[in-house]
């Protein structure tokens, strides 16, 4: 790829893509990365990603690199044949490590290339957190998201009936029938105590019949 | 259906005494369809050769192990030990670590007794290499908790 051929040029997005993606095709190959020397793998800068900043400029030694990952080896194939990094019981082994190399993990890897039963505990749990982020236990632990969701779809249908119920109080507001007006409930009051209704305990029993008045 | 049962019966005629519940796990393979007449022992064979090849480079191992962790069953002892070989070939401990989580994921939702079966045929590989088990690096409870990216 020539480098000042990319200086001078102003590609698009589309292009500058299709060129990334074939360079680092032949990066990834194994002839590539046994041809050239491990410092093309580590670097003593890691790239570190931050989403905030701006992209940094296009140059030979960072087109080297795939650019969304860093320089994170590729190891595998992974799901789709893309170098992208997940955590799935389906499949174990993801196509890049979750950490980039730097000096210190390439001391490590060189001591794994010896006898394992010289690494010490921490240093096991080291490398496995440099190529996997999170175990099998804790990708696949209860995240208690059921009390969440029951909660929510009580609290909605509660939210749905208050509306429902104020939409009708609102919206099917009708007038009385006549016969609540006070005019009729006096005359249908006078009705109920002519016709003794309630006469032991009730309406009846509270109207004094001589005088024509509540009882006192 | 007649056939299913005289096959079964002489395999387990001619297998390695094993505890009953080893009948229920998915190590055999029922021809339902009739295609694929490969016996146990080919497949186990062929998976064999597979990791024992001594070029096999970290990308096909991790192919073998993902491939292999798609299909309903749990893999032989024999097959576990070549792959393990096969990553200190690579010099990778942490893929060694991570194919035995996944073994160990898969049995456990069968039985909590096949784990320490299979970890008891494979300990001699295990000694020899030197791959620490789940348990050894307390892999077998979380140890680190990350915030869900819905939290962020």
């Amino acid at each position: 790829m020539n480098s000042l051929l990319l200086r001078n040029v102003k590609l698009t997005q589309p292009q500058v893509a299709s060129m990334l993606q074939y360079q680092c095709r032949v990066d990834a190959s194994t002839a590539s990365s046994s041809s050239s020397s491990t410092s093309s793998v580590v670097q003593n800068n890691p790239v570190v990603l931050d989403n905030r900043k701006p992209a940094p400029q296009l140059d030979a030694d960072r087109m080297r690199m795939h650019p969304r990952i860093g320089n994170r080896e590729i190891v595998g194939y992974g799901l789709k044949g893309k170098p992208e990094y997940f955590d799935l019981v389906m499949f174990p082994c993801p196509s890049i490590r979750w950490e980039a190399d730097t000096p210190a993990i390439a001391e490590l890897r060189k001591k794994e290339k010896g006898d394992w039963k010289q690494l010490s505990v921490e240093d096991k749990k080291r490398l496995y957190r440099s190529s996997f982020r999170q175990t099998f236990e804790e990708f696949t632990a209860p995240t208690g998201i059921w009390k969440w969701a029951i909660g929510w779809t009580l609290l909605s249908i509660a939210g749905a009936t208050l509306a429902y119920d104020g939409w009708r109080r609102i919206c099917y507001r009708f007038d009385g029938p006549d016969s609540m007006k006070d005019a009729k409930l006096k005359k249908q009051l006078e009705y109920h105590i002519a016709a003794r209704q309630g006469p032991m305990t009730g309406l009846a029993s509270k109207w004094d019949y001589e005088t024509g008045t509540w009882k006192k | 259906m007649a056939l299913l049962f005289r096959s079964s019966l002489i395999q387990s005629l001619t297998k390695t005494t094993r505890p009953m519940w080893m009948a229920m796990t998915s190590t055999t393979r029922r021809n339902m369809s009739s295609h694929n007449k490969e016996t146990d022992e080919e497949f186990d064979e062929r998976w064999k050769a597979y990791f024992e090849r001594p070029s096999i480079d970290g990308w096909d191992i991790r192919q073998g192990i993902n491939h292999m962790n798609r299909l309903d069953l749990i893999p032989e002892p024999e097959i576990i030990s070549a792959c393990l070989q096969a990553c200190r070939r690579v010099n990778d401990h942490s893929l060694a670590v991570r194919y035995l989580e996944t073994i160990r994921y898969k049995s456990n939702a069968i039985s909590k007794q096949v784990w320490p079966w299979i970890l008891q045929e494979i300990r001699p590989t295990l000694d020899k290499i030197g791959v620490a088990t789940p348990e050894d690096l307390g892999y077998d409870k979380p140890e680190l908790a990350l915030k869900s990216v819905d939290d962020m």
